[in-house]
């Protein structure tokens, strides 16, 4: 009799600890799926450098006409996004941590911002930007789309390289991959300086080749002045192929 | 994975012809496996040197004659084998006590020359390759072996820190290492061949500041 009473007593208890237990465990495995999302909006006065920096994911910015710069993620739960503002200087980041959660940023920014991506896994795109451009990343491809900046620099230890823009009248655009291929599309009237190395693959200039003047050519490298030279293009592909095209 | 299994696959990991699955498997066996390693790197120099060598179409009449060829020598070719051995069968090997101890000092005596020449010569290949190695190493100037210094610094952290590591994270780690790895095997090659190669000196430079780059981005996690 005593002992039936006691095993009501811990059944009802412990019924309700061990669901709640259960719900909580399951809300807390369902939560840590769930994506989270990071917006932001800044108003900037001048122009300014944004810095993106993130660890597994896509990175995509685009310019608009607007004065504004607009920063979305859509992120693991697990991925912490901070931001800090100094000065003319927007930092958002990523913080590392031992899970690796998935976080994908799409930015808006004015045509005339400087974009620093700084990247572990995860394609990049840069659209339509005319500020400085500067990609650095470990494994990814990049895209890099109607830019006109007064400098571009890209270096990927793994992943193709893609550009099509405009160089500026002394800017320099350097870009390296040591696994991937580097593919340049310029307008048939651009003069540049260039320097391209490939130390496994080779370097095909296209149509550009004919009026490359004063160019050393070996079988790793080719460089020389196209039309009246100027801008400093320099391409590097460790194992890779170098593609030049006309726009 | 064991060494055997990761060097049966070798070749055809280095053609780029297994599966991501295998792929990274063996990455991750080679990243602590010195002579799998070194296995790779020998294969890889051998697919350089082929890549090397001048592609030369034969004659249209060669493939027949080597055929008629081999047909006639295949009988040759088998019983000369066959002839020495009768031959060794036939001798008569019954020899006297003074003869024995003779052959065996001579065999002694043979020996013994045959290990004081391979000694000297040992040191000379050595300073041949020390030779060939200070031939190469234009680059070995002070900022490059502080680069060295620098990786081999950042390479030690790193391993310690990567077994916490989420493993897809230590998979694209290991996987952009081999890559860098793989470019700086390349740039040595091409700086054997060519030891005054500016270009392959300026790569080399620029692929040991990516392998610090590298491991300093995966010092952080």
């Amino acid at each position: 009799m005593v002992y039936r009473s006691n095993t009501r007593l811990t059944t009802s208890i412990c019924a309700p600890v061990i669901l709640s237990l259960f719900l909580f465990a399951t809300g807390f495995a369902c939560s840590a799926d769930l994506p989270t999302r990071f917006e932001r909006s800044y108003s900037p006065h001048r122009t300014v450098h944004l810095t993106i920096s993130n660890v597994n994911g896509k990175i995509h910015v685009f310019s608009w006409d607007k004065k504004t710069i607009t920063v979305r993620a859509n992120a693991a739960s697990s991925v912490l996004i901070e931001d800090e503002v100094v000065g003319d200087d927007i930092a958002i980041s990523t913080k590392r941590n031992l899970r690796l959660g998935r976080a994908d940023f799409e930015v808006w920014v004015p045509p005339d911002t400087s974009v620093i991506v700084k990247n572990y896994m995860g394609d990049i795109e840069v659209r339509g930007v005319n500020g400085h451009v500067i990609v650095t990343s470990i494994d990814s491809d990049v895209r890099l789309i109607n830019i006109k900046s007064p400098s571009v620099d890209v270096r990927v230890t793994s992943g193709d390289v893609y550009f099509e823009g405009e160089l500026n009248e002394g800017g320099s655009c350097s870009l390296q991959t040591m696994k991937g291929d580097l593919d340049v599309t310029l307008p048939a009237a651009a003069s540049f300086n260039l320097n391209a190395r490939a130390l496994s693959e080779n370097i095909n200039l296209g149509t550009f080749l004919s009026n490359l003047t004063g160019s050393s050519r070996g079988p790793k490298g080719v460089s020389g002045t196209y039309l009246r030279g100027g801008p400093r293009l320099s391409l590097t592909a460790y194992a890779g192929r170098i593609q030049l095209h006309k726009k | 994975m064991i060494c055997t299994k990761c060097q049966e696959l070798l070749s055809d990991y280095i053609d780029g012809a297994l599966e991501l699955g295998e792929q990274v498997s063996i990455e991750r066996h080679l990243a602590d496996c010195e002579p799998c390693r070194a296995m790779r790197d020998d294969l890889l120099q051998i697919v350089h040197f082929s890549h090397q060598l001048p592609l030369q179409a034969p004659a249209s009449s060669l493939w027949p004659r080597i055929q008629s060829d081999l047909t006639e020598l295949r009988p040759r070719l088998w019983d000369r084998p066959l002839r020495w051995w009768a031959r060794i069968r036939s001798f008569n090997f019954n020899l006297s006590v003074p003869q024995m101890i003779a052959g065996a000092a001579t065999l002694v005596i043979v020996i013994s020359i045959g290990v004081i020449v391979s000694r000297r010569d040992g040191p000379a290949v050595n300073s041949d390759t020390a030779t060939r190695l200070s031939q190469v190493t234009p680059l070995s100037n002070a900022d490059l072996q502080q680069l060295e210094k620098q990786i081999s610094k950042l390479s030690d952290s790193v391993e310690q820190r990567k077994e916490s590591w989420d493993p897809e994270l230590r998979i694209a780690f290991e996987r952009n290492l081999y890559y860098v790895d793989q470019s700086l095997v390349e740039c040595r090659h091409q700086l054997n061949d060519n030891p005054a190669d500016d270009v392959s000196q300026e790569l080399m430079l620029n692929a040991y500041r990516e392998k610090v780059r590298l491991l300093e981005g995966f010092d952080k996690f």
